[in-house]
């Protein structure tokens, strides 16, 4: 007897149907097997699946039991077939009526319960885009799958339950989606209020938030370069309900929702240390996975002691940098991850780290410093549109007023303006593909960002002094521009291209 | 121009002032460039510390173009930081300069100034060293090469020392010599400035401007005044943010966070008014301090 069971398999973040095929036949000796290009985790289903049964006090047939999942060429991985798979054996041997356009996911626990499964958003997604008209999913999967309105998401909290289900002995009910906390950004680890001194880095913050734009903070050791860029968040403009399904997808697939959660609602800031593997940061592996970068996705990527991260893994971010996606391409499959994130750099001076220290004195020599900052590549440094070089603070300069931190700005009133300014460049950007002054390509810049004679000079004048590089020059516009809608200006003055400046690339601009 | 060619302390072109240092005076020295014996005539060394401040490389570049200017030649060791400094700054203001290397005549060191080196010889200056072929620079080579750059100047100018620095070690064989020593004032918070506030102690002069030391060479510096008062520079700002800058960083020069906070201005208005004022050269940046220019 065969019994079919849909489910689907995920290739990146697309989804594709499967078919879960259980065959229990009665001639032969008693066994379990699963073909179709199982991987491990496939394979065991076996083991859960039948102790699953027999916990759930149901007798496992003595048969010879063929699971087949087709497509049988396209590698399957994963442990949410568990629930396909014991329910086809449950079906065949119980022989319920399973209503059709059903789709079931989640991995089974020894004693017959359902456990969090990565993966249920993007199951839901591909049942509404195929139809399907009810999922069932773990209990604790179920808040992430039920956000996709139009289907109906069953809560499964164990096998006997769903059994009882079918056999019409005691329903289940339908998960009703609880909506997330507001869309608020997270309260970030600082407020920036909570930072006495580093006007320009705020301020460049403040610029790199309302513009997208990447940034490089430059500085002693303690000088406070982290601290601004885990306030960074804080000021950023919250995610918008199309870019929250975006991440929530990539968080969904790499199983970094917690059981009970649902979509991810606020930027995300990620902070891989530089001894993490390429893999891990840029993405792969032999089923190719998200890392980091994606994960940053909309957020923010904050990458301290830049110069230590190994040069492969600096070169392996152009692409998603210069695109806002990367490509995966393995013999068997080519998968494509978004990765369109604010990368927040962080590095010392020098190796010894007190280059131009205002009491400390550097110890290196100008060999060193030199081979130090070259460890950055070229191309990504390109890539980055706000340098600045933060110093450490001594507290004895500010007076009793100015240390209050009531006189400071709170990150609440800068992400108002941060705010303003996106809307203003949304409606620029209506009907382009980019969003954010950061993503001009020259031709936008050709076409949204016409200079006056007198800025058109001055910029000249400063790459001529400051030995700007063709895309400095265009950087500075670009920032220049930003730093015009923060202020809502309809045309770049030479005040916001004086400041832009301010903003170029200073100490490692000789390389 | 491989080995460099020789110059013995017999030889009738050896510098009559290096003679004079006695039994110290090296036997042999080999040379790069045109040697020209006037070159000699009127030495100042110039010598500063490895890690010279922004500080000291302005001063450096106050000091020595006008001195490089008057036809005085500046020696130093070529070493990065304040020998550097002084070899480049004269080179830029079109004098002659001499680099006592401590290596093998046919070695740069430090080999990435290897264009500063050539614009040495193309500027009519000299390359020296008492070292022949590629012999390596050592720890014990350096104050070796320093009794040299003492040994041919009537004076040693020093920048900025460290104590116990290899720059000190110059200014005891000048002591040693009978050369005049002149020495930069610095702040004291600074490690390199500990050393010259010693020698001011010990009884040397105190260099504040070029003048100083051409009256000691008795040359009379044809640098017209190009000195703005402060009152006339202030004079030519309209903007009033400007004006404050300028009249704060004529007291100190300082960095844009501190301005802000001083001038209580937002540092998005400082940062502009001094992106144009650097534009405008009123100003410039060394490392992340402004200077009035």
């Amino acid at each position: 007897m065969l019994i079919k069971i849909p489910s689907a398999a995920n290739l990146g973040l697309e989804t594709i149907k499967v078919d879960v095929e259980v065959n229990l036949a009665n001639r032969g000796l008693p066994g379990f097997e699963i073909v179709g290009l199982p991987d491990k985790a496939v394979d065991e289903s076996k083991e859960r699946v039948r102790a699953a049964i027999l916990s759930s006090g149901i007798e496992f047939p003595a048969k010879k039991i063929t699971v087949n999942l087709a497509p049988a060429d396209i590698p399957k991985e994963g442990s949410f077939y568990d629930l396909p798979i014991a329910l086809g054996i449950l079906d065949s041997v119980l022989q319920f009526e399973i209503p059709e356009e059903s789709l079931f996911f989640g991995e089974l626990s020894l004693d017959g319960s359902l456990r969090h499964t990565k993966g249920a958003f993007l199951f839901a997604l591909f049942a509404k885009e195929k139809g399907f008209e009810n999922l069932f999913v773990p209990k604790d999967s179920a808040n992430e799958a039920a956000v996709i309105k139009g289907i109906k998401v069953f809560p499964v909290e164990n096998l006997f339950q769903l059994v009882s289900h079918f056999l019409k002995r005691k329903l289940i009910n339908q998960a009703v989606y609880k909506e997330p906390e507001d869309r608020l950004p997270i309260p970030a680890e600082f407020d920036m209020r909570e930072i006495l001194g580093q006007e320009q880095a705020k301020r460049a913050a403040e610029i790199s938030a309302a513009g997208g734009h990447n940034i490089i903070m430059v500085g002693s050791p303690g000088s406070g370069k982290t601290m601004l860029a885990r306030a960074l968040p804080g000021i950023m403009p919250p995610l918008s309900e199309e870019e929250s399904l975006e991440v929530t997808k990539i968080y969904s697939i790499a199983g970094n929702i917690p059981p009970g959660g649902s979509v991810i609602s606020y930027r995300q800031f990620r902070a891989p240390h530089h001894t993490a593997s390429p893999v891990g940061l840029i993405g792969g592996g032999t089923r190719p996975h998200p890392g980091e970068i994606s994960l940053a996705h909309r957020g923010v990527l904050f990458l301290d002691e830049f110069n230590e991260f190994p040069r492969q893994v600096m070169e392996a971010m152009r692409q998603p940098l210069e695109d806002g996606y990367l490509t995966i391409s393995r013999s068997k499959e080519i998968v494509r991850y978004p990765a369109d994130f604010m990368l927040v750099a962080s590095a010392n001076p020098c190796p010894c780290g007190y280059f131009n220290h205002p009491k400390k004195n550097c110890v290196c020599t100008p060999r060193q410093i030199r081979k130090y900052q070259k460890r950055i590549s070229g191309p990504i440094l390109d890539r980055i549109d706000l340098h600045v070089i933060v110093q450490p603070v001594d507290i004895e300069e500010f007076s009793e007023n100015q240390k209050a931190s009531e006189s400071l700005e709170s990150s609440g009133i800068i992400r108002e303006r941060a705010i303003l300014a996106r809307e203003i460049q949304k409606k620029r950007f209506n009907g382009e593909s980019i969003q954010s002054n950061a993503q001009m390509k020259n031709s936008h810049i050709k076409k949204y960002c016409k200079l006056t004679k007198e800025v058109e000079q001055l910029l000249k004048q400063a790459s001529m002094k400051f030995q700007l590089s063709a895309r400095s020059y265009m950087k500075m516009i670009k920032v220049a521009r930003t730093i015009a809608d923060l202020e809502k200006a309809p045309e770049i003055t030479v005040s916001h291209m004086a400041e832009a400046l301010q903003y170029r690339s200073k100490i490692y601009e000789s390389i | 121009m491989e080995g460099g060619n020789i110059i013995n302390i017999k030889d009738e072109k050896y510098p009559e002032l290096l003679k004079k240092i006695g039994k110290e005076a090296p036997e042999k020295l080999y040379y790069k460039g045109d040697w020209d014996d006037n070159i000699f005539d009127n030495c100042l060394a110039v010598v500063g510390s490895r890690h010279l401040t922004s500080y000291g490389k302005m001063i450096t570049e106050q000091l020595v173009t006008e001195i490089a200017a008057a036809s005085i030649t500046i020696v130093s060791g070529f070493m990065y930081g304040g020998d550097e400094a002084a070899h480049r700054v004269t080179v830029e203001a079109g004098g002659r300069t001499i680099a006592v290397m401590p290596c093998g005549i046919d070695m740069i060191h430090p080999e990435y100034q290897e264009e500063l080196y050539n614009r040495i010889i193309k500027n009519e200056g000299l390359i020296i060293s008492e070292f022949e072929g590629k012999f390596p620079p050592a720890s014990w080579t350096y104050p070796k090469r320093n009794r040299i750059v003492a040994g041919l100047s009537k004076a040693v100018l020093i920048i900025e020392a460290g104590l116990n620095s290899g720059t000190l070690i110059t200014a005891e064989f000048a002591k040693k010599f009978g050369r005049k020593i002149f020495a930069v004032p610095g702040p004291l918070t600074s490690e390199v400035s500990k050393g010259t506030a010693k020698l001011i102690k010990e009884g040397a002069s105190v260099a504040t401007e070029a003048k100083d030391i051409l009256d000691f060479y008795k040359i009379i510096s044809n640098k017209k005044s190009v000195e703005v008062k402060p009152q006339q520079l202030v004079g030519q700002f309209k903007d009033d943010i400007e004006k404050r800058i300028i009249e704060h960083l004529k007291k100190e020069p300082s960095e844009v966070d501190s301005l802000a906070r001083i001038l209580s201005a937002s540092v998005a208005k400082v940062g502009t008014a001094l992106s144009l004022m650097q534009l405008k050269g009123f100003i410039r940046q060394e490392g992340d301090k402004y200077y009035v220019d």
